[in-house]
Protein backbone atom coordinates (compact mmCIF):
# COMPACT_ATOMS: atom_id res chain seq x y z
CA UNK A 1 0.00 0.00 0.00
CA UNK A 2 1.33 3.40 -0.98
CA UNK A 3 0.54 5.85 1.80
CA UNK A 4 1.16 9.60 1.73
CA UNK A 5 1.15 11.52 5.01
CA UNK A 6 0.56 15.26 4.93
CA UNK A 7 2.06 17.44 7.63
CA UNK A 8 2.28 21.12 8.46
CA UNK A 9 4.97 23.31 9.99
CA UNK A 10 3.57 25.50 12.78
CA UNK A 11 4.97 27.85 15.45
CA UNK A 12 5.32 26.43 18.97
CA UNK A 13 2.13 27.91 20.42
CA UNK A 14 3.42 27.90 24.01
CA UNK A 15 6.13 30.40 23.02
CA UNK A 16 4.00 32.89 21.12
CA UNK A 17 3.98 36.15 23.04
CA UNK A 18 1.38 38.89 23.19
CA UNK A 19 2.52 42.43 22.44
CA UNK A 20 1.19 45.47 24.30
CA UNK A 21 -1.30 46.17 21.49
CA UNK A 22 -2.66 42.61 21.53
CA UNK A 23 -0.82 41.54 18.39
CA UNK A 24 1.29 38.39 18.51
CA UNK A 25 5.05 38.04 18.56
CA UNK A 26 6.56 34.89 17.07
CA UNK A 27 10.15 35.96 17.81
CA UNK A 28 10.68 33.23 20.41
CA UNK A 29 8.40 30.62 18.86
CA UNK A 30 10.35 27.90 17.11
CA UNK A 31 8.76 26.18 14.12
CA UNK A 32 7.79 22.57 14.69
CA UNK A 33 5.83 19.70 13.16
CA UNK A 34 2.17 20.17 13.94
CA UNK A 35 1.41 17.85 16.82
CA UNK A 36 -1.63 16.01 15.42
CA UNK A 37 0.15 15.22 12.15
CA UNK A 38 2.51 12.99 14.14
CA UNK A 39 -0.42 10.67 14.83
CA UNK A 40 -1.06 10.45 11.08
CA UNK A 41 2.60 9.50 10.49
CA UNK A 42 2.42 6.84 13.19
CA UNK A 43 -0.85 5.46 11.75
CA UNK A 44 0.75 5.26 8.30
CA UNK A 45 3.80 3.45 9.69
CA UNK A 46 1.67 0.92 11.58
CA UNK A 47 -0.42 0.25 8.47
CA UNK A 48 2.57 -0.34 6.24
CA UNK A 49 4.28 -2.45 8.90
CA UNK A 50 1.15 -4.65 8.84
CA UNK A 51 0.48 -5.00 5.11
CA UNK A 52 3.67 -3.83 3.40
CA UNK A 53 4.11 -0.84 1.13
CA UNK A 54 5.65 2.57 1.56
CA UNK A 55 5.07 5.81 3.42
CA UNK A 56 5.85 9.15 1.79
CA UNK A 57 5.72 12.46 3.67
CA UNK A 58 4.43 15.63 2.02
CA UNK A 59 4.21 19.24 3.07
CA UNK A 60 3.44 22.49 1.28
CA UNK A 61 4.38 26.01 2.34
CA UNK A 62 6.87 28.85 2.04
CA UNK A 63 10.63 28.62 2.64
CA UNK A 64 10.16 27.58 6.28
CA UNK A 65 9.40 23.99 5.21
CA UNK A 66 13.03 23.68 4.06
CA UNK A 67 14.33 23.80 7.64
CA UNK A 68 16.70 20.80 7.72
CA UNK A 69 15.96 19.92 11.33
CA UNK A 70 12.26 19.63 10.52
CA UNK A 71 12.92 17.57 7.39
CA UNK A 72 15.00 15.17 9.46
CA UNK A 73 12.43 15.17 12.21
CA UNK A 74 9.62 13.97 9.92
CA UNK A 75 11.79 11.41 8.09
CA UNK A 76 13.13 10.02 11.38
CA UNK A 77 9.59 8.98 12.22
CA UNK A 78 9.63 6.44 9.42
CA UNK A 79 8.61 7.77 5.97
CA UNK A 80 11.02 6.61 3.28
CA UNK A 81 10.96 9.83 1.29
CA UNK A 82 9.75 13.41 1.46
CA UNK A 83 8.16 15.83 -1.00
CA UNK A 84 8.07 19.57 -0.43
CA UNK A 85 6.00 21.97 -2.50
CA UNK A 86 7.61 25.31 -1.80
CA UNK A 87 6.29 28.64 -3.00
CA UNK A 88 6.18 32.05 -1.34
CA UNK A 89 2.55 32.36 -2.40
CA UNK A 90 1.78 29.60 0.10
CA UNK A 91 2.89 31.72 3.06
CA UNK A 92 -0.69 32.68 3.92
CA UNK A 93 -2.42 29.75 2.28
CA UNK A 94 -5.97 29.11 3.47
CA UNK A 95 -7.50 25.64 3.65
CA UNK A 96 -8.72 25.83 0.05
CA UNK A 97 -5.31 26.67 -1.40
CA UNK A 98 -3.53 24.13 0.82
CA UNK A 99 -5.94 21.38 -0.21
CA UNK A 100 -5.68 22.33 -3.90
CA UNK A 101 -1.87 22.20 -3.80
CA UNK A 102 -1.85 18.90 -1.90
CA UNK A 103 -4.35 17.45 -4.40
CA UNK A 104 -2.08 18.30 -7.30
CA UNK A 105 0.99 16.98 -5.48
CA UNK A 106 -0.49 13.63 -4.38
CA UNK A 107 -1.79 13.06 -7.91
CA UNK A 108 1.80 13.49 -9.16
CA UNK A 109 3.29 11.23 -6.50
CA UNK A 110 0.60 8.51 -6.76
CA UNK A 111 -1.12 6.95 -3.73
CA UNK A 112 -3.53 4.38 -2.35
CA UNK A 113 -4.19 6.27 0.86
CA UNK A 114 -3.58 9.81 2.12
CA UNK A 115 -3.53 10.33 5.89
CA UNK A 116 -3.91 13.69 7.62
CA UNK A 117 -4.02 14.73 11.28
CA UNK A 118 -7.26 15.90 12.84
CA UNK A 119 -6.31 19.57 12.47
CA UNK A 120 -3.25 21.80 12.58
CA UNK A 121 -2.20 22.98 16.02
CA UNK A 122 -2.07 26.62 14.87
CA UNK A 123 -5.40 27.24 13.09
CA UNK A 124 -7.14 23.92 13.74
CA UNK A 125 -9.70 24.36 10.98
CA UNK A 126 -9.92 20.55 10.52
CA UNK A 127 -10.67 21.14 6.86
CA UNK A 128 -7.69 20.38 4.64
CA UNK A 129 -8.06 16.57 4.62
CA UNK A 130 -11.77 16.76 3.86
CA UNK A 131 -11.38 19.28 1.06
CA UNK A 132 -8.46 17.27 -0.33
CA UNK A 133 -10.57 14.09 -0.57
CA UNK A 134 -13.41 15.87 -2.31
CA UNK A 135 -11.03 17.56 -4.76
CA UNK A 136 -9.56 14.14 -5.57
CA UNK A 137 -13.08 12.65 -5.81
CA UNK A 138 -12.21 9.74 -3.54
CA UNK A 139 -13.85 8.54 -0.29
CA UNK A 140 -12.95 10.92 2.56
CA UNK A 141 -13.82 10.96 6.24
CA UNK A 142 -12.58 12.46 9.52
CA UNK A 143 -12.39 11.41 13.19
CA UNK A 144 -10.82 8.04 12.27
CA UNK A 145 -9.73 6.31 15.48
CA UNK A 146 -8.83 2.86 14.11
CA UNK A 147 -7.76 1.54 10.70
CA UNK A 148 -7.90 -2.17 9.81
CA UNK A 149 -6.77 -3.31 6.37
CA UNK A 150 -9.14 -5.79 4.65
CA UNK A 151 -7.77 -6.80 1.26
CA UNK A 152 -8.14 -3.90 -1.14
CA UNK A 153 -10.41 -2.12 1.31
CA UNK A 154 -10.16 -0.61 4.77
CA UNK A 155 -12.41 -1.05 7.77
CA UNK A 156 -12.27 2.02 9.95
CA UNK A 157 -13.66 3.10 13.25
CA UNK A 158 -14.81 6.66 13.60
CA UNK A 159 -15.25 8.37 16.96
CA UNK A 160 -17.94 11.02 16.88
CA UNK A 161 -19.34 13.20 19.66
CA UNK A 162 -21.78 10.59 20.92
CA UNK A 163 -21.32 7.47 18.81
CA UNK A 164 -18.76 5.20 17.21
CA UNK A 165 -19.18 4.14 13.61
CA UNK A 166 -17.61 1.24 11.77
CA UNK A 167 -17.23 1.96 8.07
CA UNK A 168 -15.86 0.19 5.04
CA UNK A 169 -14.25 2.05 2.19
CA UNK A 170 -12.43 1.35 -1.02
CA UNK A 171 -9.03 2.73 -1.94
CA UNK A 172 -7.81 5.22 -2.96
CA UNK A 173 -9.08 7.33 -0.07
CA UNK A 174 -8.23 10.23 2.25
CA UNK A 175 -8.59 9.88 6.02
CA UNK A 176 -8.11 12.34 8.88
CA UNK A 177 -7.15 10.49 12.07
CA UNK A 178 -7.83 11.50 15.67
CA UNK A 179 -5.14 12.51 18.15
CA UNK A 180 -5.80 9.35 20.18
CA UNK A 181 -5.63 6.79 17.36
CA UNK A 182 -2.16 5.83 18.61
CA UNK A 183 0.76 6.83 20.81
CA UNK A 184 3.54 8.24 18.67
CA UNK A 185 7.00 6.73 18.89
CA UNK A 186 9.98 8.96 19.56
CA UNK A 187 12.68 8.40 16.94
CA UNK A 188 16.02 7.10 18.23
CA UNK A 189 19.53 8.20 17.25
CA UNK A 190 19.67 5.52 14.52
CA UNK A 191 16.47 6.80 12.90
CA UNK A 192 17.63 10.40 13.11
CA UNK A 193 20.94 9.58 11.43
CA UNK A 194 19.21 7.53 8.71
CA UNK A 195 16.76 10.38 8.08
CA UNK A 196 19.54 12.59 6.71
CA UNK A 197 20.14 10.09 3.87
CA UNK A 198 16.52 9.73 2.72
CA UNK A 199 15.52 11.33 -0.60
CA UNK A 200 13.86 14.74 -0.53
CA UNK A 201 12.17 16.13 -3.64
CA UNK A 202 11.35 19.81 -3.89
CA UNK A 203 8.74 21.18 -6.27
CA UNK A 204 7.23 24.59 -6.86
CA UNK A 205 3.62 25.33 -7.85
CA UNK A 206 4.52 25.55 -11.53
CA UNK A 207 5.95 22.03 -11.48
CA UNK A 208 2.64 20.54 -10.27
CA UNK A 209 0.59 22.58 -12.71
CA UNK A 210 -0.83 25.27 -10.43
CA UNK A 211 -0.90 28.77 -11.89
CA UNK A 212 -3.45 30.57 -9.75
CA UNK A 213 -2.72 30.44 -6.06
CA UNK A 214 -5.25 32.83 -4.58
CA UNK A 215 -6.81 32.32 -1.14
CA UNK A 216 -10.57 32.43 -0.60
CA UNK A 217 -10.27 33.85 2.89
CA UNK A 218 -8.34 36.96 3.89
CA UNK A 219 -6.93 37.58 7.35
CA UNK A 220 -8.21 40.90 8.70
CA UNK A 221 -6.52 40.79 12.10
CA UNK A 222 -5.20 38.36 14.71
CA UNK A 223 -5.35 39.78 18.22
CA UNK A 224 -5.34 38.41 21.74
CA UNK A 225 -8.69 39.18 23.35
CA UNK A 226 -8.65 41.76 26.12
CA UNK A 227 -8.72 40.08 29.49
CA UNK A 228 -11.63 41.09 31.69
CA UNK A 229 -10.51 43.01 34.81
CA UNK A 230 -10.80 40.71 37.84
CA UNK A 231 -11.10 41.42 41.56
CA UNK A 232 -7.94 39.44 42.44
CA UNK A 233 -8.94 38.78 46.06
CA UNK A 234 -6.45 36.25 47.40
CA UNK A 235 -6.72 34.13 50.54
CA UNK A 236 -3.42 32.53 51.52
CA UNK A 237 -3.41 29.17 53.29
CA UNK A 238 -5.56 26.09 53.65
CA UNK A 239 -6.24 26.15 57.39
CA UNK A 240 -9.90 25.91 58.45
CA UNK A 241 -10.36 29.64 59.13
CA UNK A 242 -8.73 30.50 55.79
CA UNK A 243 -11.01 28.10 53.90
CA UNK A 244 -13.99 29.55 55.80
CA UNK A 245 -12.95 33.06 54.76
CA UNK A 246 -12.70 31.93 51.14
CA UNK A 247 -16.10 30.23 51.37
CA UNK A 248 -17.68 33.45 52.62
CA UNK A 249 -16.59 35.26 49.47
CA UNK A 250 -17.87 32.51 47.22
CA UNK A 251 -21.20 32.17 49.02
CA UNK A 252 -21.85 35.90 48.55
CA UNK A 253 -20.91 35.68 44.91
CA UNK A 254 -23.04 32.65 44.11
CA UNK A 255 -26.13 33.83 45.97
CA UNK B 1 -25.54 46.30 11.70
CA UNK B 2 -26.28 45.86 8.01
CA UNK B 3 -27.67 42.55 6.91
CA UNK B 4 -26.92 40.05 4.19
CA UNK B 5 -29.70 39.17 1.77
CA UNK B 6 -29.81 35.42 1.88
CA UNK B 7 -28.53 33.03 4.51
CA UNK B 8 -28.90 29.25 4.52
CA UNK B 9 -28.51 27.03 7.56
CA UNK B 10 -28.11 23.31 8.27
CA UNK B 11 -27.58 21.44 11.54
CA UNK B 12 -27.37 17.86 12.78
CA UNK B 13 -28.97 18.68 16.14
CA UNK B 14 -32.36 20.25 16.87
CA UNK B 15 -30.91 22.71 19.40
CA UNK B 16 -28.27 23.85 16.89
CA UNK B 17 -30.85 24.27 14.15
CA UNK B 18 -32.84 26.60 16.43
CA UNK B 19 -29.69 28.64 17.18
CA UNK B 20 -28.67 28.87 13.52
CA UNK B 21 -32.18 29.89 12.38
CA UNK B 22 -32.12 32.67 14.97
CA UNK B 23 -28.57 33.63 13.94
CA UNK B 24 -29.66 33.71 10.31
CA UNK B 25 -32.42 36.17 11.25
CA UNK B 26 -29.90 38.45 12.97
CA UNK B 27 -27.52 38.46 10.03
CA UNK B 28 -29.80 38.19 7.01
CA UNK B 29 -33.04 39.38 5.47
CA UNK B 30 -34.07 35.93 4.31
CA UNK B 31 -33.27 32.62 6.01
CA UNK B 32 -33.60 29.20 4.43
CA UNK B 33 -33.08 26.02 6.45
CA UNK B 34 -32.10 22.64 5.05
CA UNK B 35 -33.70 20.10 7.37
CA UNK B 36 -32.89 16.44 7.67
CA UNK B 37 -35.46 14.96 10.04
CA UNK B 38 -39.16 14.57 10.67
CA UNK B 39 -41.91 16.83 9.34
CA UNK B 40 -42.27 18.30 12.81
CA UNK B 41 -38.62 19.44 12.75
CA UNK B 42 -39.17 21.05 9.35
CA UNK B 43 -42.17 22.98 10.67
CA UNK B 44 -40.28 23.98 13.80
CA UNK B 45 -37.50 25.51 11.70
CA UNK B 46 -40.03 28.09 10.49
CA UNK B 47 -41.02 28.94 14.07
CA UNK B 48 -37.31 29.22 14.87
CA UNK B 49 -36.71 31.77 12.13
CA UNK B 50 -36.59 30.15 8.68
CA UNK B 51 -38.58 31.65 5.81
CA UNK B 52 -38.15 28.61 3.60
CA UNK B 53 -37.45 25.03 4.60
CA UNK B 54 -35.88 22.58 2.18
CA UNK B 55 -36.87 19.28 3.68
CA UNK B 56 -34.69 16.25 2.96
CA UNK B 57 -37.00 13.91 4.89
CA UNK B 58 -36.02 11.52 7.65
CA UNK B 59 -32.46 10.26 7.44
CA UNK B 60 -32.41 6.78 5.85
CA UNK B 61 -31.09 4.02 8.14
CA UNK B 62 -28.32 3.00 5.73
CA UNK B 63 -27.09 6.53 5.14
CA UNK B 64 -24.84 8.86 7.08
CA UNK B 65 -25.53 12.56 7.42
CA UNK B 66 -22.45 13.13 5.25
CA UNK B 67 -24.17 11.27 2.38
CA UNK B 68 -26.48 14.26 1.92
CA UNK B 69 -23.62 16.58 0.89
CA UNK B 70 -24.32 16.46 -2.85
CA UNK B 71 -28.04 16.97 -2.22
CA UNK B 72 -27.24 20.12 -0.24
CA UNK B 73 -24.71 21.21 -2.88
CA UNK B 74 -27.44 21.02 -5.53
CA UNK B 75 -29.65 23.35 -3.51
CA UNK B 76 -26.82 25.82 -2.87
CA UNK B 77 -25.85 25.78 -6.53
CA UNK B 78 -29.40 26.73 -7.50
CA UNK B 79 -30.06 29.37 -4.83
CA UNK B 80 -26.57 30.80 -4.26
CA UNK B 81 -26.91 32.25 -0.74
CA UNK B 82 -24.19 34.64 0.48
CA UNK B 83 -23.62 32.60 3.60
CA UNK B 84 -24.18 28.94 4.51
CA UNK B 85 -24.02 28.17 8.22
CA UNK B 86 -23.64 24.73 9.80
CA UNK B 87 -23.25 23.84 13.45
CA UNK B 88 -19.72 22.87 14.46
CA UNK B 89 -19.60 19.09 14.79
CA UNK B 90 -17.44 16.31 13.40
CA UNK B 91 -20.02 15.26 10.80
CA UNK B 92 -20.93 18.80 9.78
CA UNK B 93 -17.24 19.62 9.33
CA UNK B 94 -17.11 16.89 6.68
CA UNK B 95 -20.18 18.35 4.97
CA UNK B 96 -18.70 21.88 5.19
CA UNK B 97 -15.31 20.79 3.83
CA UNK B 98 -16.75 18.80 0.95
CA UNK B 99 -19.04 21.69 0.03
CA UNK B 100 -16.08 24.09 0.21
CA UNK B 101 -14.19 21.90 -2.25
CA UNK B 102 -17.20 21.62 -4.57
CA UNK B 103 -17.59 25.42 -4.59
CA UNK B 104 -13.81 26.09 -4.73
CA UNK B 105 -13.75 27.98 -1.46
CA UNK B 106 -12.61 27.61 2.16
CA UNK B 107 -14.92 26.79 5.03
CA UNK B 108 -14.38 28.79 8.22
CA UNK B 109 -14.83 26.46 11.18
CA UNK B 110 -15.79 27.06 14.82
CA UNK B 111 -16.89 30.61 14.10
CA UNK B 112 -17.52 32.56 17.31
CA UNK B 113 -18.71 35.91 15.96
CA UNK B 114 -20.05 37.42 12.75
CA UNK B 115 -19.63 41.09 11.86
CA UNK B 116 -21.12 42.85 8.86
CA UNK B 117 -19.38 46.12 8.05
CA UNK B 118 -20.92 49.37 6.78
CA UNK B 119 -20.12 48.36 3.22
CA UNK B 120 -21.87 45.02 3.71
CA UNK B 121 -18.62 43.05 4.06
CA UNK B 122 -18.86 39.96 6.18
CA UNK B 123 -16.12 39.19 8.72
CA UNK B 124 -15.96 36.05 10.82
CA UNK B 125 -14.01 35.59 14.07
CA UNK B 126 -12.49 32.33 15.31
CA UNK B 127 -9.89 31.33 17.89
CA UNK B 128 -6.40 30.39 16.72
CA UNK B 129 -3.10 29.23 18.25
CA UNK B 130 -4.78 27.08 20.84
CA UNK B 131 -7.10 29.84 22.00
CA UNK B 132 -4.38 32.47 22.29
CA UNK B 133 -5.88 34.92 19.84
CA UNK B 134 -8.98 35.78 17.87
CA UNK B 135 -8.47 35.84 14.14
CA UNK B 136 -10.87 37.90 12.09
CA UNK B 137 -11.28 36.54 8.57
CA UNK B 138 -13.01 37.92 5.53
CA UNK B 139 -14.42 35.42 3.04
CA UNK B 140 -13.53 36.38 -0.53
CA UNK B 141 -15.87 33.97 -2.33
CA UNK B 142 -19.43 34.73 -3.48
CA UNK B 143 -20.74 32.19 -0.98
CA UNK B 144 -19.11 31.90 2.45
CA UNK B 145 -19.35 28.62 4.37
CA UNK B 146 -18.92 28.55 8.14
CA UNK B 147 -19.47 26.13 11.01
CA UNK B 148 -20.70 27.85 14.16
CA UNK B 149 -19.89 26.93 17.76
CA UNK B 150 -22.64 26.03 20.24
CA UNK B 151 -24.16 29.04 21.95
CA UNK B 152 -22.82 31.66 19.53
CA UNK B 153 -26.43 32.47 18.62
CA UNK B 154 -29.37 32.30 20.98
CA UNK B 155 -32.48 30.47 19.83
CA UNK B 156 -35.55 32.69 19.39
CA UNK B 157 -38.05 32.62 22.26
CA UNK B 158 -41.38 32.22 20.50
CA UNK B 159 -42.08 32.21 16.80
CA UNK B 160 -45.34 30.29 16.73
CA UNK B 161 -46.95 32.98 14.52
CA UNK B 162 -44.20 32.85 11.86
CA UNK B 163 -45.07 31.79 8.31
CA UNK B 164 -42.91 29.98 5.81
CA UNK B 165 -42.83 27.38 3.08
CA UNK B 166 -41.68 23.75 3.18
CA UNK B 167 -40.31 22.20 -0.01
CA UNK B 168 -39.51 18.51 -0.19
CA UNK B 169 -36.14 17.73 -1.74
CA UNK B 170 -35.21 14.28 -3.12
CA UNK B 171 -31.83 12.72 -2.20
CA UNK B 172 -29.12 12.91 -4.84
CA UNK B 173 -26.54 10.09 -5.21
CA UNK B 174 -23.47 11.13 -3.28
CA UNK B 175 -20.27 10.37 -5.15
CA UNK B 176 -17.85 8.29 -3.09
CA UNK B 177 -19.88 6.85 -0.27
CA UNK B 178 -18.48 4.86 2.59
CA UNK B 179 -20.38 1.75 3.64
CA UNK B 180 -21.85 1.93 7.11
CA UNK B 181 -21.28 -1.40 8.86
CA UNK B 182 -22.16 -0.61 12.43
CA UNK B 183 -23.06 2.26 14.70
CA UNK B 184 -23.00 2.18 18.48
CA UNK B 185 -23.44 4.74 21.20
CA UNK B 186 -20.33 5.95 23.02
CA UNK B 187 -20.27 5.25 26.70
CA UNK B 188 -19.20 8.80 27.49
CA UNK B 189 -21.73 11.31 28.65
CA UNK B 190 -22.34 14.15 26.23
CA UNK B 191 -20.52 17.30 27.29
CA UNK B 192 -21.72 20.80 26.50
CA UNK B 193 -19.33 23.21 28.13
CA UNK B 194 -20.55 26.14 26.03
CA UNK B 195 -24.04 25.92 27.51
CA UNK B 196 -23.04 25.20 31.13
CA UNK B 197 -24.02 27.78 33.77
CA UNK B 198 -21.23 26.62 36.06
CA UNK B 199 -17.97 24.95 35.15
CA UNK B 200 -15.34 23.33 37.36
CA UNK B 201 -12.00 23.13 35.58
CA UNK B 202 -9.20 20.85 36.66
CA UNK B 203 -5.52 21.03 35.76
CA UNK B 204 -2.26 19.24 36.33
CA UNK B 205 -2.21 20.38 39.96
CA UNK B 206 -4.61 17.55 40.78
CA UNK B 207 -1.53 15.32 40.53
CA UNK B 208 -3.15 11.92 40.13
CA UNK B 209 -6.12 10.45 38.31
CA UNK B 210 -7.77 9.26 41.53
CA UNK B 211 -8.10 12.91 42.52
CA UNK B 212 -10.68 13.43 39.80
CA UNK B 213 -13.36 11.58 41.80
CA UNK B 214 -13.62 14.40 44.33
CA UNK B 215 -13.61 16.96 41.52
CA UNK B 216 -16.59 15.25 39.89
CA UNK B 217 -18.30 15.04 43.26
CA UNK B 218 -17.81 18.76 43.81
CA UNK B 219 -19.08 19.52 40.32
CA UNK B 220 -22.20 17.45 40.98
CA UNK B 221 -22.80 19.35 44.17
CA UNK B 222 -22.40 22.68 42.39
CA UNK B 223 -24.50 21.46 39.42
CA UNK B 224 -21.49 22.26 37.28
CA UNK B 225 -19.98 20.71 34.15
CA UNK B 226 -16.36 19.48 34.42
CA UNK B 227 -13.65 20.85 32.13
CA UNK B 228 -9.89 20.38 32.07
CA UNK B 229 -6.65 21.74 30.67
CA UNK B 230 -4.96 20.31 27.64
CA UNK B 231 -2.34 18.15 29.45
CA UNK B 232 -5.06 16.25 31.30
CA UNK B 233 -6.88 15.35 28.08
CA UNK B 234 -4.00 14.97 25.65
CA UNK B 235 -0.96 14.13 27.77
CA UNK B 236 -2.41 12.07 30.60
CA UNK B 237 -5.61 11.12 28.75
CA UNK B 238 -7.46 11.18 32.07
CA UNK B 239 -10.38 13.05 30.56
CA UNK B 240 -12.08 13.10 27.16
CA UNK B 241 -10.98 15.68 24.59
CA UNK B 242 -14.48 17.20 24.65
CA UNK B 243 -13.72 18.46 28.14
CA UNK B 244 -10.62 20.50 27.58
CA UNK B 245 -10.51 24.20 27.01
CA UNK B 246 -7.72 25.19 24.67
CA UNK B 247 -6.83 24.39 21.11
CA UNK B 248 -10.26 23.23 19.99
CA UNK B 249 -11.53 26.78 20.26
CA UNK B 250 -13.99 26.30 23.05
CA UNK B 251 -14.85 29.60 24.65
CA UNK B 252 -17.12 29.14 27.63
CA UNK B 253 -19.27 31.78 29.31
CA UNK B 254 -20.54 30.33 32.57
CA UNK B 255 -21.74 32.34 35.53
CA UNK B 256 -18.92 30.76 37.56
CA UNK B 257 -15.66 29.12 36.65
CA UNK B 258 -13.87 27.28 39.45
CA UNK B 259 -10.28 26.43 38.48
CA UNK B 260 -8.65 23.65 40.53
CA UNK B 261 -4.91 23.12 40.17
CA UNK B 262 -4.74 25.18 36.98
CA UNK B 263 -1.70 27.37 36.57
CA UNK B 264 -3.36 29.78 34.14
CA UNK B 265 -1.67 29.09 30.83
CA UNK B 266 -2.70 31.77 28.37
CA UNK B 267 -4.69 29.59 25.93
CA UNK B 268 -6.76 28.19 28.76
CA UNK B 269 -7.46 31.60 30.23
CA UNK B 270 -8.66 32.97 26.89
CA UNK B 271 -11.17 30.14 26.82
CA UNK B 272 -12.63 31.12 30.20
CA UNK B 273 -12.30 34.88 29.81
CA UNK B 274 -16.05 35.34 29.43
CA UNK B 275 -16.95 33.72 32.75
CA UNK B 276 -18.72 36.17 35.09
CA UNK B 277 -16.74 35.06 38.15
CA UNK B 278 -13.45 33.17 38.15
CA UNK B 279 -12.42 31.37 41.32
CA UNK B 280 -9.05 29.64 41.57
CA UNK B 281 -7.46 27.19 43.95
CA UNK B 282 -3.77 26.48 43.51
CA UNK B 283 -0.90 25.60 45.81
CA UNK B 284 1.49 27.97 44.07
CA UNK B 285 0.99 31.59 45.11
CA UNK B 286 2.86 32.70 41.98
CA UNK B 287 0.54 30.85 39.59
CA UNK B 288 -0.53 33.31 36.87
CA UNK B 289 -4.15 32.27 37.33
CA UNK B 290 -4.44 34.38 40.49
CA UNK B 291 -3.82 37.50 38.38
CA UNK B 292 -6.90 36.61 36.35
CA UNK B 293 -9.24 35.46 39.09
CA UNK B 294 -11.81 37.23 41.21
CA UNK B 295 -11.16 34.99 44.20
CA UNK B 296 -8.15 32.83 44.87
CA UNK B 297 -7.19 30.38 47.59
CA UNK B 298 -3.59 29.27 47.99
CA UNK B 299 -3.33 25.74 49.33
CA UNK B 300 -3.53 21.98 48.97
CA UNK B 301 -6.35 20.71 46.73
CA UNK B 302 -6.56 17.52 48.76
CA UNK B 303 -7.43 19.54 51.85
CA UNK B 304 -9.52 22.20 50.17
CA UNK B 305 -11.78 20.15 47.85
CA UNK B 306 -12.99 17.87 50.70
CA UNK B 307 -13.64 21.01 52.77
CA UNK B 308 -15.65 22.56 49.93
CA UNK B 309 -17.64 19.32 49.61
CA UNK B 310 -18.38 19.33 53.32
CA UNK B 311 -19.45 22.96 53.29
CA UNK B 312 -22.32 22.18 50.84
CA UNK B 313 -21.70 25.40 48.93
Amino acid sequence: MKVIVCYKIVPEEANIEINQDGSLSFANAEWKLSQYDLNAVEAAMQLVEAVGGSVTALTVGDQKIENSKLKKSILARGPEDLYLVKDERLKRADTHLTAAVLAAAVAYIGFDLVLCGEGSSDFYAQQVGIQLGELLQVPVINAVSKITPAGDRLIIERTLEDEIETLELSLPAVLAVTADINVTRLPGMKEILAAGKKPVTEWDLHKIGIRHAGPRVEEVSTLAPEQVARKKILVEGDSEPKIAEFLDYIRKELK
Amino acid sequence: MRRLKNIWVFADKASSLAELCAGGRQLGENVAAVVLGGEETARQAIEQGADQVYWLGLKAEDKMLEDYTRTIAGLLEKHRPELFLLNAGRRTKVVAGRLAALFATSAITDAMQFVIGENGDLQIARLVYGGLAIRLEKPLSAMAIATVGNGVFKAAADGSNRQGTVTEVPWVEDGCRLKLLERRARDTEPVDLAAAARVVGVGRGIGKEEGLAMVYALARQLKAEVACTRPLAEGEKWMSPERYIGVSGTMIKPDMYLALGISGQIQHMTGVNKARVIIAVNKDINAPIFEQSDYGLVGDLYKIIPALLKSRL
